[in-house]
């Protein structure tokens, strides 16, 4: 018996050992599949940048240090001391010895050189791929007056940023908010636009009166905002170069507020308050008559337009509570996108126009989320007393909102977040802000 | 007529006698083991029992000891446990100096209670990392107080070590066979396999990272005799350059692998080695939705050839984005596989060349 299993078992093997080679041999090369991988921070190595003479000795090691923070500061990067530098970078157009950096893990490698001939301030850079052993990109040069020294260091990491991320830049931006003093019994309150770093603060208006949401052109030169400096709520245009200001027309006895420009510039849309009832209305800067785009009996505000002027995303309480709701752009049927539990508000398009970004209240809590134009995919990305008023970096990939600290000491500050729900952090403000509205990337 | 059936009967009955008493059907006594018993005295029992007591003592401590912990669940797992046993000791001194009180002040904070409290709390992670919980819990809640870390961990290494061997031998005769587990490395500190947000944290933060298992220490790659053979011609020819010696070893190698094919244990190995090196934290969101399908030429100790890397196809995105994802690949596997990476030499033509497709639909920002 144990004769004839075994002249079974030994002819099975007989059989199926061929057939299993010669299948592995037909398979070609060896095939795996990566699903898993890791979410860290790029290790990058950024020596000090050459100071190709006497006058640039200075300036070349505050634009490595405004680089490495822009880099640092968007938690997708992760910069290497200089003391554990195995090299130096001793000259602009000497080789890399890519295995001193390699040995400190530095993935990619950032040189550059700056020199100042007269009002003239010239940076170059040179990214390499430090594992691969090769330049990412072609080395780039910027030009500017020395004064503006900051922005070219902006720029190159700008592009740092999008050669190794893929994404479009956003440090060579600024902010416009409203400044914040004095207790919250007795604020007083400014609007001013700074770097998106919180550098280079600068004051558009006085003390005097309360603004409120000011909102950047699509070229970055003018802002809307809302001023009570008459009693009632009037929205108001301002160039940023002049500090020239201009109100629009509105009508006896209704109040208008939350505007926001269309992506050409030319008109906008707002709010618009008369008899109990707020509607959202558009009309052109250059003048004429608004026109009404809502006609719910119910509460309709903070329009914000898509990337292409075609839709609105507004707030609406029309259904009981206040909810998020997408029209076209010339008024008509809205469609409701946002169906969670607590109430949605302050919708604002992504620059790249795949997601709307909001404020969510819901058991006591505020929060900043993100969710798909149809209304999927709702991600809640911060949780604190009081999160409101998002506005997107112009990449689509960061989101700057205003945090408010309970009681009567509370404080207002600016906070940005990675729309992953990572990195957020407080932006560096001298005093308390609010409102703020990113620019677009600056010519 | 009734002679018949005495005749029968008596017949029978010699039957039956034969075969109750003629040991017809006693069969042989079934073969049995003896082994001898020597008795003892109870004061030589108890000398055995002292004598054996401490060492199994020793190995029970041992045994739980799973380094699987450590990477799972680094910040959170180890501080309970350091403040356990920070607190047993002042009880242990408490009563040297005979004080009642002090005793008495110890009792409140009992600490294996915060332990018991803290599991149920882990089954928060999202479906995503599901698998991965159930392992924290299981062992976690064994091991929470009664820990003497430093005593007898190595004691398990030996009892691993022979694992690899023995597959090998085995590995020759038939698949199937489980290979050694990977072995348990450190993982990054920064490293996650999902997105957690302010809005999504538990109060108690207990993160779960990435799978525990990650590759071991290349051992120094057995190099067969026959191999070095072919790269010699070519290398007395051309510029001392490695990485040239290596291309010409990929393109002279016959094109159909050969030998025994990798084992499944063999092919996570590799797996996991290079998706500890796998970074997408710095992609863009369309870099995230691309799958690239990736090819690498390696040398006969485990490295890949840099040069020979190419992306074969991508899908799921534009160009730009199949680059960026392409780019973050080919660090992944020249980070990892700088010091080799552990492939069996005996199957070098299974793996001469690999196809690695690099799909972040888990890892995808949403």
């Amino acid at each position: 018996m144990r004769v004839l299993v075994n002249l079974l078992f030994g002819l099975l093997i007989a059989i199926t050992g061929p057939v299993t080679v010669v299948m592995a041999q037909g398979n070609g090369p060896l095939r795996i599949e990566i699903t898993e991988g890791v979410i860290e921070p790029l290790p990058f190595a950024l020596p000090v940048f050459e100071a190709e003479n006497a006058e640039a000795g200075a300036l070349s090691a505050q634009i490595s240090q405004v680089i490495a923070a822009d880099l640092s500061g968007t938690g997708l990067f992760r910069q290497i001391s200089p003391d554990a530098f195995i090299s130096t970078v001793s000259s602009f157009a000497a080789p890399v010895q890519y295995a001193d950096w390699k040995a400190i893990n530095a993935q990619a490698l950032i040189t550059g050189a700056a020199s100042v001939q007269g009002n003239q301030l010239n940076v170059k850079f040179r990214l390499y791929d430090v594992f691969s052993g090769a330049e990412l990109g072609s080395g780039l040069q910027f030009s500017g007056t020395p004064d503006g020294w900051r922005r070219i260091a902006h720029k190159v990491a700008d592009a740092v940023y999008s050669r190794i991320t893929g994404e479009g830049g956003y440090f060579d931006s600024r902010v416009v908010y409203v400044a914040e003093t004095g207790p919250k019994d007795a604020r007083q309150k400014r609007l001013a636009v700074m770097d998106y770093d919180g550098a280079n603060v600068q004051y558009l208006t006085g003390n005097d009166d309360i603004v409120l949401a000011p909102r950047f052109s699509p070229d970055g030169r003018r802002v809307l905002y809302t001023s009570y400096e008459t009693g009632f709520p009037r929205i108001y245009v301002l160039d940023i170069a002049s500090v020239q200001r201009r109100s629009l027309e509105s009508q006896e006895g209704t109040m208008s507020f939350a505007p926001r420009f269309a992506p050409d510039g030319d008109r906008i849309v707002f709010s618009l308050s008369q008899g109990g009832n707020t509607d959202i209305y558009a009309m052109s800067l250059a003048g004429g008559q608004a026109v009404r785009l809502t006609s719910s009996p119910s509460i309709e505000t903070a329009p914000s337009f898509s990337p292409d002027g075609s839709q609105i995303v507004f707030e609406s309480d029309r259904s009981g509570s206040q909810q998020l709701y997408i029209m076209p752009a010339t008024g008509g049927e809205a469609r409701r996108i946002s169906f969670g539990p607590g109430r949605y508000g302050t919708p604002v398009w992504s620059p790249r126009g795949d997601l709307v970004a909001f404020t969510k209240q819901n058991s006591g809590r505020f929060h900043i989320g993100v969710m798909r134009t149809d209304g999927s995919e709702e991600r809640l990305l911060t949780a604190s007393f009081l999160d409101e008023g998002p506005t997107w970096a112009p990449n689509g990939r960061v989101i700057m909102f205003t945090r408010e600290t309970q009681g009567a000491s509370g404080r207002s500050s600016l906070y940005s977040v990675d729309i992953t729900g990572r990195n957020l952090r407080p932006v560096n403000t001298p005093e308390g802000g609010s409102d703020p509205s990113w620019s677009p990337l600056q010519e | 007529m009734h002679t018949g059936h005495y005749i029968s009967g008596a017949g029978h009955l010699v039957l039956l006698g034969w075969l109750a008493f003629g040991d017809v059907f006693a069969a042989e006594p079934l073969p049995f083991e003896m082994t001898e018993v020597a008795v003892i005295s109870g004061a030589e029992y108890a000398a055995l029992l002292a004598a054996n007591v401490p060492p199994q003592s020793v190995t029970d401590v041992a045994q739980p000891s799973s380094p699987e912990i450590t990477p799972d669940a680094p910040e959170v797992e180890v501080a309970p446990d350091t403040e356990t046993e920070l607190r047993q000791p002042e009880a242990a001194e408490t009563p040297q100096t005979e004080t009642p009180p002090d005793v008495s002040q110890i009792t409140p904070p009992p600490p294996r209670a915060d332990v018991s409290d803290e599991a149920p709390v882990l089954p928060q992670p999202p479906a995503d990392i599901a698998v991965d919980a159930p392992d924290i819990a299981d062992v976690a809640v064994p091991q929470a107080a009664d820990r003497v870390a430093p005593e007898a961990v190595a004691q398990p290494d030996p009892e691993a070590l022979p694992d690899p061997v023995e597959q090998d031998a085995v590995a020759q005769d038939d698949t199937g066979s489980e290979q050694q587990e990977p072995a348990d490395a450190t993982a990054p500190e920064a490293a996650a396999t999902e997105i957690v947000t302010e809005a999504e944290k538990p109060a108690t933060t207990m993160t779960t990272s990435l799978r525990p298992p990650a590759r071991p220490q290349a051992p120094p790659a057995p190099q067969p005799a026959a191999a070095p053979a072919p790269e010699a011609p070519a290398a007395q020819d051309a510029p001392r350059d490695a990485l040239a010696d290596a291309i010409a070893e990929a393109s002279s190698a016959p094109a159909t692998p050969s030998g025994p094919p990798l084992s499944s244990g063999e092919k996570e190995a590799l797996r996991v080695a290079v998706s500890n090196c796998w970074n997408v934290g710095s992609l863009s969101t369309d870099a995230l939705g691309t799958t690239v399908v990736v090819t690498v030429s390696m040398t006969q100790d485990g490295r890949p050839v840099n040069s020979s890397i190419r992306m074969a196809s991508s899908s799921g995105g534009n160009d730009t984005a199949a680059r960026q994802a392409f780019e973050a690949a080919r660090r992944a596997i020249i980070r990892c596989g700088a010091r080799g990476f552990d492939l069996p030499a005996e199957k070098y033509g299974q793996w001469q060349e690999i196809e690695m497709t690099f799909n972040p639909e888990r890892m995808r920002v949403k």
